[in-house]
């Protein structure tokens, strides 16, 4: 399900998007905000959260910058673990916490990859 | 291996995709021949001609809750057979203002030909709603009781008269059957509006099931629906497509039991008591409609096309039987606004353009917004190049740059995702309007336009439509990534042009009346804006 979704979202941002572009208000997209969102979050919170955001995508919002917010409980151990077996591993997201467990999901650009 | 490709590469991919889709959309979609046209305009119009009925007719079977299997595999095997030399005789007439109906001998409605004259076929025939493609036809009862089944197909039914004129009231033909155990009436009241109640009366209480027939055959094209439809109880419209027929299934409480092509239907209905529905397939696993009969059971019933006016004045839930499919929840009510509109405007295709107009002025204050925004920005556009040529291998960057730059100055000129993305409900909903209503068809504009619900003949709706798309491009200030997407967006009117060439003429009328619209309002626009600026600059010097 996750996968469809995500293989969608990309040959809907390949191919569709030509002919839309440049219409969201919002840093990030819609489609990419869609995109963390399945990434990170469960699929009923990146349901609901990617819902909105299209909904607010429109003149009667200001736009502007928006990340993503997941919830993730980073003493889990197996994250932990994840992350420790690799030497030398790469940078996708920054996480800026919020409390309670609750991150700003912020992807990192292109050129800041740590080697 | 997406990733790897330059983004010429990607725009070469993107159109070849499109156009291989396209292709074999129209390969395998468009419908190379037109099944059934000749039957139904035979003529078998005089009153005494017979009626040739195939062999499942002589030997069908009812759908039983016992014997499911038994059931649903009986008239597969026997539906297939060829015609039999049995024929079943014409023996009564009905006349009315707007039909010409005929009853056989097994008390079926065999012919049913609407009389109206804006309903008349290339041909000049009217269209006769009894499909030919099924033995199956409205009336026809079949017992579970599989011996008493046989004799009832073989006993001829006796009519109390040949000739029915009805008239404001309806008019009533009483048909009676003598069965080796079985005495069976059937009492059919014709109304002039197409509607007619059937009462079935047995001195003996037997399982049997009344049909109201095989779906209309008199237009068919593989872009809209052919089948079964069932209003149930609790409103919840269901569907079963020709073919898709895999199991026999049993509703309770249906309100509506329909066979439907795309624009004609013949039908049950009792919205009192709700009816008990088996639906059966044949060998096509095309979908059979069956009402299960009591010993004294009173059904209503309507042949005829699915017009919304005369749906409505039976009862307001029959519309329910125009079909539109995924996007019915915004088809229905863009069809009753667009009727309103023709109601006023005489003419279908103004209509449009009315519709057209009144989203764009509910549109307005948004619009408006963003094209001021916009122009706003253009006074920004040293500082937007220098972004973009900074940024040029990181998209995502530019982006929040871009961004972090419209917050500053306080304009966001986007129209956002919620806008471009709300068209495509609306653009396949009004598609499914164009197709399934039988107001639209030939529902001329003016001029070379003769028919809405077809396509362009002389392609000057899709050429003006990419024309006008053009221009709007043109007035639009884009500030883009790179010059390819550039070079995408110059051609996506072409593409668009082609997109749109097989599509019906009143879908091109919308999107090209949609552009002039948007043209005019940004034109207006940036005269206010000037007009601004002027007085801004003539004030401080």
């Amino acid at each position: 399900m996750r996968r469809a979704i995500l293989l969608f979202l990309k040959i809907y941002q390949k191919l569709f998007t030509l002919i839309g572009y440049g219409s969201c208000r919002y840093y990030p997209t819609c489609s990419e905000y869609t995109k963390w969102q399945f990434e990170k979050n469960t699929l009923g919170a990146a349901f609901w959260h990617s819902s909105v955001r299209i909904l607010r995508c429109n003149q009667l919002f200001p736009g502007g910058f928006d990340y993503p917010v997941v919830k993730m409980n980073l003493k889990r151990k197996e994250l932990c673990n994840s992350y420790a077996n690799q030497n030398g591993f790469i940078v996708k997201f920054w996480l800026y916490p919020l409390g309670d467990d609750r991150y700003y999901l912020i992807k990192v650009f292109k050129r800041e990859n740590i080697a | 291996m997406l990733d790897k490709l330059s983004t010429q590469q990607r725009t070469v991919l993107a159109i070849a995709l499109s156009l291989i889709f396209f292709i074999v959309y129209d390969y395998f979609m468009v419908p190379k021949t037109r099944p059934m046209q000749e039957t139904n305009s035979t003529t078998v119009a005089t009153a005494k001609s017979t009626h040739t009925a195939s062999a499942a007719a002589s030997q069908p079977a009812a759908p039983t809750s016992a014997s499911v299997s038994a059931a649903s595999s009986q008239p597969s095997k026997t539906a297939a057979a060829p015609v039999q030399k049995e024929s079943f005789e014409i023996v009564a007439t009905v006349d009315a203002n707007e039909y010409h109906a005929q009853i056989d001998t097994l008390g079926r409605i065999v012919r049913f030909e609407v009389r109206i004259p804006r309903f008349k076929q290339e041909d000049g025939t009217y269209p006769n709603v009894i499909s030919n493609q099924n033995p199956l036809k409205p009336l026809e009862i079949r017992y579970a009781d599989p011996k008493l089944n046989e004799e009832a197909f073989k006993t001829p039914f006796k009519p109390d008269r040949s000739e029915l004129k009805v008239e404001e009231g309806g008019a009533t033909l009483m048909l009676t059957q003598q069965l080796s155990s079985l005495n069976v009436t059937k009492k059919i009241t014709f109304f002039p509006n197409g509607t007619y109640k059937i009462a079935v009366d047995m001195d003996k209480d037997v399982e049997y099931y009344l049909s109201p027939g095989f779906r209309p055959d008199i237009e068919s094209d593989a872009y809209t629906f052919k089948g079964i439809l069932l209003r149930e109880a609790d409103g919840h419209i269901k569907t079963i497509e020709d073919g898709d027929m895999e199991q026999e299934q049993h509703f309770t409480g249906v309100q509506i039991a329909a066979a439907n092509d795309k624009y004609y239907t013949t039908n049950f209905y009792d919205f009192k008591n709700g009816m008990d529905v088996y639906v059966s397939k044949d060998d096509k696993n095309d979908p059979l409609l069956f009402v299960k009969g009591l010993q004294h059971y009173t059904l209503n019933g309507y042949i005829g096309p699915k017009e919304f006016d005369k749906l409505a004045a039976i009862d307001k839930r029959m519309t329910d039987v125009i079909e539109y499919g995924f996007f019915t929840f915004i088809s229905k009510p863009l069809f009753i606004f667009l009727k309103y509109l023709h109601n006023i405007l005489g003419n279908w295709g103004w209509a449009i353009v009315a519709l057209t107009l009144i989203i764009r002025l509910l549109l307005y204050p948004l619009t408006y917004k963003g094209m001021v925004s916009m122009n706003k920005l253009k006074e920004l556009s040293p500082k937007i190049k220098e972004i973009q040529a900074k940024y040029k291998k990181d998209p995502q960057k530019m982006n929040a740059k871009m961004m972090e730059l419209y917050k500053k100055h306080g304009a966001n000129p986007m129209g956002g995702c919620l806008p471009m993305l709300m068209q495509i409900p609306i653009f396949f909903a009004f598609y499914r309007v164009l197709l399934n209503t039988i107001e639209l068809k030939h529902a001329p504009w003016f001029g070379w336009i003769q028919d809405l619900s077809v396509m362009d003949p002389y392609f000057v709706l899709p050429v003006l439509m990419g024309a006008t798309m053009f221009w709007q491009q043109t007035l639009t200030p884009t500030n883009f990534t790179d010059p390819m997407q550039e070079k995408i967006m110059k051609f996506l009117p072409v593409i668009f042009t082609f997109f749109f060439i097989t599509f019906p003429a009143g879908l091109t009328l919308y999107w090209f009346t949609n552009n002039l619209f948007s043209v005019a309002q940004q034109y207006y626009v940036n005269r206010i804006f000037e007009k601004h600026k002027a007085a801004k600059e003539a004030s401080h010097g």
